[in-house]
């Protein structure tokens, strides 16, 4: 099967190029139909960018967008059939939400009965019905992001983006919307790219997880994946809180050890001396001082606490890396 | 504090108000006997030949003129400004600047020769066109601030939408621009409403001339004739709008200089 | 089409306008100040070679006026901006009616230069003007404030600050609009006099303002023309031409269009030197003033 019959979404060696600095570098990335992908990474790192080029806001200094094995590269925004939820969810302030989803029915030239019968459906589907007349000043955060994804859902597309949907709400209404927001839009037809910096959201939604860094795709899998097999270092402690620690253990290596992996000993193992703790409620961090600098531990809340315990840890649960390049390297 | 603020900018206007109430022999000397205060003076200025209402219309005409056409112009500008990048932006952005301060005066001749040339003179219409020229930096300016003040992801959104450039001016930047678009509006017609140097050249025809010229005219003659009275009828018929368009549109004028004097 | 080539076409029209109703006349001018172009010539232009520029260069009424313009323009601006910064600081504390005032103060700003002069022209007037009923009524005798040079040069300068304070005002209020509140309550919680406010935090975050305020006003107190044309006609005995106005005598009144365009060229010149001077200067004051507080 040649690559470009595939079905769903591909992003081809993406590019973007702005002056001389490099946003998005050689950027290979295919989302099934049904799928969703989280583009999770710090600011900066090019989700973002990717998300603008595939919705085709910005042109593409390199690569290709194919969608079902069709070369969109060249194509305008408006062609694309994209939706895209956006961060400040973009809702026209002048229009009542049912002005809001009308506005590009209406431009396409749909027939009225056409456009109120959708309309309609889609305000029934998210529950927005009693909010039709209102302005977007006048609805909630949560609100105000429903109509968002009315307006994304209405115009049945063959891609929806999300840029950072929840960034604007607070924790726990974050919570709480994340499994409306898979049953709305995950595992129909389209493919979905959720752009995040939150991991626990992007673990939360994302069927797999592509994490990039100053503009390069650093790994992409499933969050397991990331988490247990972590392609370098920077993977390895962008996921995961608390941290993971890095021990300069020998010169040119690094050990990475993930603060739930490490178990206070009694006797044996490494010495070590409690510098701190926080009660989490159900657990507990330990900041430890050990002869390879300090140490973050967590154990259950529970857990007795020697003030110079010993720590040790299992093989298996080691993560070594190259100390300069942060490659991950295999173990000694 | 306050009251000695209003004296200084109202004072001398109060004083037009109460010369245009006065009969002419009360302004020389205080009178022994009889009412100083008359209407004549309005009389005589709403009655002249041509009647001063005349004037006002003319300036009006002009004024709506000019905004119209300025905003015409200055709108696609702006936008087309905000979206440019690189030297050209900058360079666009600082001629416009200079073309702000650039004293008016010192273009009237070379305007004078082409209104003689392309038959422009004692044409009220055909005087908007330098008055919009003459608008249209600090428009752009003012309105290119706003642009740049709109989310830009409303725009991108409107553009997945499939909205042209066009439906997207129409169905949502200018919508949101209203304010914007009113402050700058009146800032144009308050410029164009007080212009003399192009007026005093291009118009001749006395049924022709616009407010600030007219006025003049009635003072025109040595110092010592002035038809004070009537003048001062003249003036405060005058800035009766401008006192209302003030009065409604403070804020918004002090927004709109704001936004541009920030980006500006 | 690409995105620069359609921002460049949404421009085109408005910059066509401007090209030829700015850059048009200047260029037009450098043409005729090479022209003999005057009642001599029909009004038919014939190259002199130079002859206005050298006329120019010995033309002591030219100096005079350019002196009497240059001191015109210094000393109602920096009035202006004085006066401005004192009614903005004013129009800026929460008062009560604080928006009717605004309006009424603007008023002077919004009304046509030419009427206002007219009236100065009366309440100046020898000897029926209120001021004159005012001194006689104290015993003095009426005085021609418009008939002398000093005086009248002084009141030229007042009802151009007058009418021109408001604008620089409310520059300088949008300005101060822009400075955060918390900025001035953490000095004051330092316990910094309302003073040492003004001078440490409001007077350096509003240079931009000042400096914008001071070039345009400079720019425009240069090019002065109708208040001056309709306040005194350059009069008495020219000691307020300004530049603007001969430069408008030559064209008009002597029908001199090739020395008209010459003046309007050098006028524009002198403007373009006042204002890079005081552009550098500012400069400089800025710089000291930055390395005054990193010492």
């Amino acid at each position: 099967m040649s690559p470009s019959s595939a079905a769903g979404l591909e992003l081809r060696q993406l590019c973007r190029q702005v002056g001389d600095r490099r946003l998005l570098d050689r950027l290979d990335l295919q989302v099934a139909p049904g799928e969703c992908v989280a583009l999770l990474g710090p600011s900066g790192c090019g989700k973002s960018t990717t998300l603008r080029l595939v919705a085709g806001l910005d042109p593409a200094s390199g690569g290709q967008v194919l969608l079902d094995g069709v070369d969109l590269t060249g194509r305008s925004p408006g062609e694309r059939q994209v939706a895209m939820v956006f961060q400040s969810y973009a809702l026209y302030p002048h229009l009542s939400v049912e002005g809001n989803l009308d506005l590009g029915l209406k431009v396409r030239g749909m027939a009225p009965r056409e456009r109120q019968q959708r309309i309609d459906a889609t305000l029934e589907l998210l529950q927005l019905g009693e909010l039709r007349q209102r302005r977007p000043a006048q609805l909630s955060g949560g609100q105000r992001q429903r109509v968002a994804l009315a307006r994304a859902l209405l115009r049945q597309p063959r891609i929806v983006l999300l840029d950072e949907p929840m960034s604007n709400l607070d924790a726990q209404l974050r919570e709480d919307l994340r499994p409306e927001l898979r049953r709305l839009l995950c595992g129909r037809e389209q493919p979905v790219i959720y752009v995040t910096h939150d991991q626990q959201e992007a673990v939360g939604m994302a069927d797999r997880i592509a994490l990039l860094d100053a503009g390069r795709l650093q790994q992409v899998g499933s969050p397991r994946e990331l988490y247990t097999n972590p392609a370098n270092r920077f993977v390895a402690s962008f996921l995961g809180r608390p941290a993971i620690n890095l021990l300069a253990i020998e010169p040119g290596r690094q050990l990475g050890l993930r603060p739930e992996h490490i178990h206070l000993a009694d006797d044996g193992g490494v010495a070590a001396r409690l510098l701190r703790r926080e009660w989490w409620g159900h657990q507990q961090l330990l900041w430890l001082q050990t002869q390879w600098g300090a140490l973050r531990v967590l154990t259950t809340a529970e857990a007795p606490m020697h003030p110079e315990p010993r720590l040790s840890w299992e093989r298996q649960h080691e993560l070594w890396f190259d100390a300069q390049s942060g490659a991950r390297l295999p173990p000694p | 504090m306050r009251l000695l603020v209003l004296l200084w900018s109202l004072g001398p206007l109060l004083w037009q108000l109460r010369t245009s109430l006065l009969r002419p022999e009360a302004l020389v000397a205080p009178l022994r006997e009889g009412n100083p205060w008359t209407l004549a003076n309005y009389q005589l200025v709403l009655c002249g030949d041509p009647p001063f209402w005349q004037y006002l219309t003319n300036s009006t005409l002009v004024g709506l003129a000019t905004t119209l056409l300025t905003l015409l112009l200055a709108v696609p500008c702006a936008y087309g400004l905000q979206k440019l990048r690189g030297p050209m932006r900058w360079g666009v952005g600082l001629a416009l600047a200079a073309a702000a301060m650039f004293p008016t005066v010192l273009l009237f001749l070379a305007l004078l020769e082409i209104a003689r040339s392309f038959g422009l003179a004692n044409n009220l219409l055909a005087l908007s066109l330098p008055y919009a020229a003459l608008s249209l930096p600090l428009a752009v300016l003012l309105l290119r601030a706003a642009f740049a003040d709109l989310p830009g992801e409303l725009e991108d959104a409107a553009r997945l939408e499939g909205l042209g450039l066009g439906q997207r001016l129409r169905f949502v930047l200018l919508p949101l621009l209203g304010p914007a678009l009113a402050s700058t509006a009146i800032l144009v017609f308050l410029a164009s409403w007080n212009e003399y140097a192009i007026a005093l050249t291009w118009i001749s025809r006395s049924d022709l001339l616009t407010l600030p010229i007219a006025i003049a005219r009635i003072g025109g003659g040595s110092v010592f004739t002035i038809p004070y009275g009537a003048f001062a009828a003249a003036t405060v018929l005058g800035s009766l709008p401008l006192l209302l368009l003030v009065l409604v549109a403070q804020r918004s004028i002090v927004s709109g200089l704001t936004r541009g004097a920030v980006k500006g | 089409m690409s995105a620069p080539t359609v921002s460049l076409l949404l421009m085109l029209p408005a910059l066509l306008l401007l090209a030829s109703v700015f850059l048009y006349p200047l260029l037009r001018y450098g043409w005729l100040s090479l022209q003999a172009s005057s009642v001599l010539t029909g009004l038919v232009p014939v190259p002199n070679g130079g002859a206005n520029w050298g006329r120019l260069l010995d033309d002591a009424r030219f100096w005079t006026d350019a002196g009497q313009t240059l001191r015109f323009a210094l000393c109602s601006v920096s009035l202006e901006l004085l006066g401005g910064l004192a009614l903005a600081l004013l129009l800026h504390r929460p008062l009560r009616g604080r928006g009717p005032l605004r309006a009424l103060t603007l008023l002077p700003w919004a009304l046509p230069t030419t009427v206002m002069a007219l009236g100065w022209r009366w309440i100046l007037n020898d000897p029926h003007g209120p001021i004159n009923a005012a001194i006689r009524s104290l015993g003095g005798s009426s005085y021609g404030f418009l008939s002398t040079p000093a005086t009248t040069w002084f009141f030229v300068v007042l009802a151009d600050v007058w009418k021109t304070m408001p604008f620089v005002a409310l520059l300088l209020l949008a300005g101060l609009q822009t400075i955060p509140v918390d900025l001035e309550e953490a000095l004051r919680l330092e316990g910094a006099s309302r003073l040492q406010i003004l001078r440490r935090l409001t007077l350096p975050l509003l240079v931009p303002y000042l400096t914008l305020a001071l070039l345009f006003r400079l720019a425009q107190a240069l090019g002065v023309f109708d208040l001056i044309q309709v306040l005194t006609g350059g009069g008495p005995a020219g000691s307020t031409e300004s530049l603007a106005l001969y430069a408008y005598l030559n064209a008009m009144r002597f029908l001199d269009f090739g020395y008209a365009s010459t003046v309007m060229l050098a006028t524009f010149l002198l403007l373009l030197v006042s204002l890079g001077g005081g552009w550098l200067l500012l400069r400089r004051h800025g710089q000291g003033h930055a390395t005054e507080r990193a010492a």
